[in-house]
């Protein structure tokens, strides 16, 4: 997977980079908003383990609720996640390829994202739309389930923009295929990969013998 | 077109999309999609493509899987590494090559409770090889130890990839954790059995370390407590179920996060620990409603039972296409994620296998192996350029040559779970059911 590294804005195409990096705070703000819900639903785990095993007192509409705000960890980070590039996918034919041909797939990719999240953004919006009109609640604690939904939307659109983004940042380098990429994330080979795995999890590693 | 001709030709166009390098998802999803527009008219084929990544993602039983996440990056802050390591070699080191299986001991415990592979072997590149060569071990030993030890966190509990095969053929995670626990135990024996043994035969591989006693080893358990803890926790849980899957890993990683705290671990840790673990938990819930978008027109395709029906009728014994199909995965873990290969190929490969007469959860624990494995394999082999990372004096293909006896023990191993399903089933069926 690749990392973040915090991105610094480029001469080479200014306006797309300013674009990018001011996106990129919404992103990793909607990114710190799952975070903090995984981290609560940790503590909300852990009460009702112990509430239920000790003290006999579980939390009533404990599942509802942690259903609901699931939708929070599972969508909203989506954006963040493909603006680093973190969605699974095969690069055999990708780092095979060189040049205007690279560019071109990866142009490819990025239009076959938006065709699909556009469509589901619309109907995501009208599943949630059919939930607040009628009302729907969970069975067992009544909550409104409509705020769960509205989320799948809101984090498509997030994503439809940084896709937007990426499609003219894909596009310009098919133009110019030597140009330094702006606001897209790049193919790594796997030194690179290995570099970044080792700087994540041990810290800068110097080249000297003996680095530990 | 009738329905089935769709179907294939929906297969055709995910391989193709997925090969030009489109984010799995995103294939996945667009393919399901166009699928379900033709079989049911744009509006209702829409709609449905719609209702899928909210309606299939929140689910209570998907919930663990943050949870675990969470434990894996937290685990890195809780300063294990080290205190594992020292208790490996107090307490084998007086075997051949004891350092080296007292550093396979160390990694599976730390790789079991993190659940990242490649992060093992980068951490215990930095902890264990410095030692074992100050002894005087053999480099490309030291280097395959290392690389090879992480490939052993994906059985032993907590396992997010184990969750996700459960959750994909509907079988119960519960089992398929409890399932991963002896699988996992007898894979590090395995790679002890081998170290001892080319050490016994070639002293020079590396010596037996001695002289520590037994007041300083007892000493050298409290400092690996979490790992325990954390696999207590979740393997107790799960097997007495005294709580959910999820509750177990909220708890788990409660107690990694008190000592992660304990050893220090700032702000700036923890933001980073939990924005890691929202980014791979995005990661996960895409994939996984996107490849449910393509399973709901693969379904209405008929596909996956007009498949398993073919294989079936295949003159051939169950055994060889069994054999087939992991040496296909072998082929396809070569240049993929394992989560994305095994989400994108178990919705046809799955009820087939299940046709043939093989068990659901032995066949998850086969194939969570065999992905494993890959992290080993050329050309990509990750887990071995992270050891060249770390210590370039140890050239790459030293440690490829490093690994390859440890890979041949893998296949050793999996022909075991072949030959004596027992090893996988026993502890399941002797679960409290409920």
């Amino acid at each position: 997977m690749t990392p973040d590294r915090p991105d610094a804005p480029s001469a080479a195409a200014p306006k797309l980079s300013a674009v990018h990096l001011l996106l990129g705070r919404v992103e990793t703000f909607f990114n710190l908003v799952a975070a903090l819900c995984i981290f609560v639903l940790m503590f909300l785990g852990m009460a009702q383990v112990l509430g239920r095993k000790l003290f006999n007192a579980p939390m009533s509409g404990y599942i509802d609720f942690v259903e609901l705000s699931m939708a929070t960890f599972a969508f909203l980070g989506i954006a963040y996640c493909q603006r680093v590039g973190g969605h699974v996918r095969m690069e055999m034919l990708l780092k095979a390829a060189r040049g205007r041909l690279h560019w071109a797939l990866e142009t490819f990719g990025i239009v076959i994202a938006l065709l699909v999240i556009s469509v589901l953004i619309w109907y995501g919006f009208g599943h949630f739309l059919r939930a607040y009109q009628l009302g729907d609640s969970t069975i067992d604690a009544q909550l409104p389930v409509w705020p769960s939904k509205l989320l799948v939307p809101i984090a498509f659109a997030l994503l439809w923009l940084r896709l937007v983004v990426q499609l003219v940042g894909f596009t310009r380098l098919v133009r110019h295929p030597a140009a330094e990429p702006v606001a897209v994330p790049t193919v790594l080979t796997v030194e690179q990969l290995a570099a970044i795995e080792i700087e994540e999890s041990v810290g800068k590693v110097t080249p000297s013998k003996g680095g530990g | 077109m009738d329905s089935f001709t769709i179907g294939i030709v929906g297969v055709i166009a995910l391989v193709v999309l997925v090969f030009a390098g489109v984010r799995v998802f995103y294939a996945a999803a667009a393919v399901g999609l166009v699928g379900l527009i033709s079989m049911l008219g744009w509006d209702a084929g829409a709609a449905m493509a719609g209702t899928i990544p909210h309606s299939k993602v929140v689910s209570y039983t998907l919930s663990v899987l943050p949870m675990f996440i969470l434990i894996g990056f937290l685990a890195f802050h809780a300063g294990i590494t080290e205190a594992l390591f020292d208790a490996g070699r107090k307490w084998l080191g007086w075997l051949p090559g004891g350092l080296a299986v007292g550093t396979v001991m160390a990694a599976t415990g730390f790789a079991a409770v993190s659940g990242a592979s490649t992060a093992t072997a980068a951490v215990f590149s930095r902890v264990a090889i410095p030692d074992m060569l100050k002894y005087g071990y053999d480099k490309r030993l030291a280097a395959g130890v290392v690389a090879a030890g992480g490939t052993l966190a994906t059985l032993i509990p907590p396992s997010a990839i184990l969750v996700i095969y459960a959750i994909i053929v509907e079988q119960s995670v519960g089992a398929l954790l409890i399932a991963g626990f002896l699988p996992g135990i007898v894979s590090a024996l395995v790679y002890v059995a081998l170290i001892v043994g080319m050490s016994a035969i070639n002293p020079k591989l590396g010596r037996p370390i001695t002289g520590f006693t037994w007041p300083q080893r007892w000493k050298s358990l409290p400092g690996t407590f979490p790992i325990f803890a954390v696999v207590v926790i979740i393997f107790s849980a799960m097997y007495f179920g005294w709580a959910t899957p999820t509750e177990a890993g909220a708890l788990g990683a409660f107690v990694v996060f008190v000592l992660a705290l304990a050893r220090g671990m700032r702000m700036k840790g923890l933001r980073d620990a939990l924005l890691e673990s929202a980014k791979l938990t995005v990661m996960i819930f895409s994939i996984i409603w996107g490849v449910l978008v393509f399973v709901r027109f693969l379904g209405f395709a008929g596909l996956p039972e007009a498949f398993a029906k073919w294989v079936v009728a295949l003159d051939v014994p169950p055994i060889m296409i069994l054999i087939g199909i992991l040496l296909f995965y072998t082929i396809l873990g070569m240049f993929m994620d394992a989560i994305g290969m095994l989400l994108l190929t178990l919705p046809v490969v799955y009820p087939a296998v299940i046709a043939l007469g093989y068990d659901p959860i032995w066949f998850g624990i086969i194939v969570v192996k065999m992905a494993e494995i890959c992290l080993i394999t050329p050309p990509i082999g990750l887990n071995c350029f992270v050891v060249n990372g770390v210590r370039p004096d140890i050239p790459l293909g030293a440690v490829f040559r490093g690994i390859a006896p440890f890979f041949i023990a893998d296949v050793i191993t999996v022909a075991l779970f072949i030959a004596f399903p027992e090893i996988i089933l026993w502890l399941p069926q002797t679960m409290k059911m409920g």
